[in-house]
């Protein structure tokens, strides 16, 4: 009996010994840093680093793009890259502190959700410099730069252009959570189509997102698409017919709704966000009116390059329509289906916002804070 | 412990031996009042409309409006008369009819309903709509539980549920994409959910290795495997690997033009229907034939069970196999149904929340079908409230699936018992 137990309990802490070592040689494959030295034989042994946020670096959206930023970077520039991503918001801080062991120069750190680990890594490392994309606080060190979009002022246009396009007189929005990166663009929706009722005295109401209160419809995460798909409808059903998702991969969700709802008849569109999603979500480009984009790709290259340079500073980043930092994409198929007058009012409100005339509020903006 | 019989003892059969239980009327009770006061007496005064066809129901029936003062009044007070008739019950020592609760519950969420849509921005919603939406929420939930409840009534803790609802819809998505077939998609989630079941029965049976760990580890493992192979395959050539197209929807004439009803129950994909015979199938299956008595006599007592000569870890086997394969198949509702391609940790973390139905169904799978449904509607109702723009804050509006689960499970449910070998790995000796 006694011998039989002591058999078992080999076994068991075997079995277990075996399956956990599995586990960790999986999660080592997802985490562990991957590095992709530059082909150029006079690669310098400057290395510029990024950890991304629990989307991931192919969520079609920021996290993506900027990495695309990092990659151009490194064949523009001849410099080593390093990329980590994050599954969960635990993994952050242990992300960080392994780019900065693996001696990287500037890390770059997609995301809000980030925000802390960084401040906390960036003051106990002052030697080594980092760039936040989307989240700026004044207690940052010096050794951090943050990239910020006021990204209101493009989403302020396409609330103009889904108040136009709207048969249904109701246009709506929705986030993945209520966070400053996720409500700036809905609240410059809002306003936007709040510009295009007073302009043309119509009364475009707007679901899903109350500036006043801060408050709207969340799906809660970033992940549940098939949850968006169920909001979508709901939106749908209420008589919405122009969605602008704020939600990452989620997104697909509210595109296959509208999908569905235009395989019957009805033409409800689409307002993507953060890459141009025509290029970037092709399955879904029969109903992607425009994007509400940031250029973070470039903005990220000039970043590393300044640091490269040795002009690395603290002085945050902020893209603008004014700088091409944020912009409404192209059309692209619907082109042809927008009026040549709202085309041009566009452009209009879009000089009008540059230039000061119209002002885009909202208490998420980075020139606000 | 004397093994002189298989059969679980009946919670009814214990329930006749003990004292008059106060705690169902007195919960009613001060839901009724509380209700009087916020229905009744806070109502707002504008109406609630509610949608009850949509466009493609046969039979268009106007949409239904009521006064939010007089609806909520009508609702708080035949609450009161429920809760003073469990009362009066209560005193004479008589037990309470199953359908007191039941109608209290759906006239407070009648009343909630009417109370939170007369007080929105928008005053109507549309009835055909939530439910519809409920339901696709619910889906996987429901194959999830339903594997819970397999591998549980023999006495396996299945915690990888979530790990099995996400391993079908990445195969489904990429078998359906590379064949060209979505049921063969299909056919791939169950077969990958098996899988996944089939390292957590090695395992847990074989090696004896805790049954919580193996599960949480494999939640890890298959999050890690999809992410990995999605990130560095998939997302290069979706073209080739994660464009799945989807499963149509099939219509039973006539049936499915039945307004609110007929979208849920005959208006769906072969994941839907194959949901309602699951269900059916395998209460029937536990409980109707000698299969079942064996599964649970393991998951109860598996010494006993031994003796009259079950084997009882073939049975604990198989039963954690299929319990993954129905979970697959749950999966692929969100790749082959929902949409159309596969994105990372698709499933989000739906399957514990399958798991939360599981315990508060009961480990039945009736039970656990209808606490699903019930989550499912918690959640699109909250989704929806937000969407009318309701007084009551977001925040709030997410705690309700979790609120409506704490007070069914605490003030009506009642004392939910796990398989009394559950989790217990059994060595012969």
């Amino acid at each position: 009996m006694k011998n039989s137990l002591r058999a078992l309990q080999r076994r068991t802490v075997a079995g277990a010994a075996a399956i956990s070592a599995t586990a960790l040689m999986l999660t080592a494959c997802g985490a562990a840093p991957t590095s992709t030295g530059s082909a150029s034989a006079s690669a310098s042994d400057y290395t510029a680093c990024m950890v991304s946020d629990s989307g991931g670096f192919d969520d079609k959206s920021f996290n993506q793009s900027t990495y695309e930023g990092l990659k151009k970077a490194s064949t523009e520039l001849g410099i080593q890259e390093k990329h980590v991503q994050s599954k969960a918001d635990t993994d952050y801080g242990p992300n960080l502190r392994s780019m900065v062991q693996a001696n990287c120069k500037l890390t770059v750190t997609v995301g809000f959700l980030l925000g802390d680990a960084t401040k906390e890594i960036a003051t106990a490392n002052p030697k080594s410099h980092f760039a936040i994309v989307d989240y700026i606080d004044p207690k940052f060190p010096d050794n951090v730069k943050p990239i910020v979009y006021d990204t209101a002022q493009a989403a302020f246009l396409a609330g103009y252009l889904a108040a136009a396009e709207s048969k249904t007189g109701k246009v709506a929005t929705f986030g993945g959570l209520n966070i400053p990166t996720v409500t700036i663009f809905m609240d410059g929706f809002a306003d936007g189509v709040k510009y295009y009722n007073q302009k043309k005295s119509k009364s475009v109401q707007v679901l899903g997102w109350d500036k006043d209160k801060k408050d709207g419809t969340f799906v809660g995460d970033f992940k549940q698409v098939d949850k968006g798909k169920v909001l979508t409808q709901g939106f749908l059903d209420q008589g919405a017919d122009v969605i602008l998702p704020v939600a990452g991969p989620v997104g697909g969700g509210a595109a296959a709704a509208i999908k569905e709802a235009n395989a019957k008849g009805a033409t409800d569109k689409l307002i993507w966000v953060d890459s141009d999603g025509y290029l970037t979500a092709p399955e879904y480009k029969d109903v992607i009116m425009t994007s509400v984009q940031k250029t973070m790709t470039d903005a990220v290259e000039t970043v590393i390059k300044q640091d490269k340079d040795g002009k690395f500073s603290k002085t945050p980043y902020v893209g603008t329509l004014a700088n091409g930092g944020v912009a409404l994409a192209p059309f692209h198929d619907f082109d042809s289906k927008i009026d040549a007058g709202t085309k041009s009012e566009l452009d209009q409100l879009k000089k009008d916002i540059i230039s000061g005339a119209v002002k885009v509020q909202s208490p998420s903006s980075p020139q606000q804070q | 412990m004397s093994a002189t019989t298989l059969t679980p003892t009946s919670p009814k059969a214990a329930a006749v031996d003990k004292p008059v239980s106060w705690k169902v009327p007195v919960t009613l009770s001060v839901v009724a009042v509380a209700a009087l006061v916020v229905f009744g007496s806070m109502a707002p005064g504008a109406s609630a409309t509610f949608g009850i066809s949509t466009d493609r129901d046969l039979l268009q029936l106007p949409a239904l409006t009521v006064s939010g003062v007089a609806g909520g009044w009508v609702c708080a007070l035949a609450m009161l008369a429920l809760a003073g008739y469990s009362v009066y019950l209560a005193r004479a020592a008589a037990k309470l009819p199953a359908w007191v609760p039941i109608v209290f519950g759906a006239l407070f969420v009648v009343g909630f309903l009417i109370w939170v849509v007369a007080g929105a921005r928008t005053t109507s919603i549309s009835l055909a709509g939530l439910i519809a939406g409920s339901v696709t929420l619910a889906v996987p939930l429901v194959f999830g539980s339903l594997s819970g409840v397999l591998c549980e009534r023999a006495g396996v803790v299945n915690i990888a549920i979530e790990g099995q609802l996400l391993g079908g819809a990445f195969t489904a998505a990429v078998l359906s994409t590379v064949t060209g077939s979505v049921y063969v998609g299909l056919l791939g989630a169950a077969v990958a959910g098996a899988l996944v079941s089939l390292i957590l029965a090695i395992f847990s049976i074989k090696y004896v290795v805790n049954q919580i760990i193996v599960g949480v580890v494999l939640n890890v493992l298959i999050s890690g495997l999809t992410g990995y192979l999605f990130s560095t395959v998939l997302t290069r050539d979706p073209e080739h690997f994660n464009a799945p197209g989807r499963l149509p929807i099939i219509e039973i004439p006539f049936l499915s033009a039945i307004p609110i009803i007929g979208p849920i129950l005959f208006r769906q994909s072969v994941v839907g229907y194959l949901m309602y015979i699951a269900v059916a199938a395998v209460w029937f299956g536990l409980f109707k034939t000698k299969w079942g008595l064996r599964v649970r006599a393991v998951g109860e007592h598996p010494q006993a069970a031994d003796t009259v000569g079950i084997k009882v870890n073939r049975i604990r086997f198989w039963n954690v196999i299929l319990g993954g394969a129905i979970a697959g198949v749950g999966g692929s509702f969100f790749t082959l149904v929902a949409v159309d391609s596969f994105t990372k940790d698709i499933s989000g973390g739906r399957g514990f929340i399958a798991l939360a139905a599981l315990i508060f169904g009961r480990w039945n799978p009736i039970g656990a079908f209808l606490a699903a449904l019930l989550f499912g509607f918690a959640d699109n109702l909250q989704s929806l409230l937000t969407i009318i723009g309701t007084p009551v804050p977001s925040q709030f509006m997410a705690m309700l699936p979790y609120a409506v689960t704490i007070f069914a499970v605490a003030g009506l449910v009642g004392r939910s018992r796990p398989p009394a070998a559950d989790g217990i790995p059994y060595v012969k000796g």
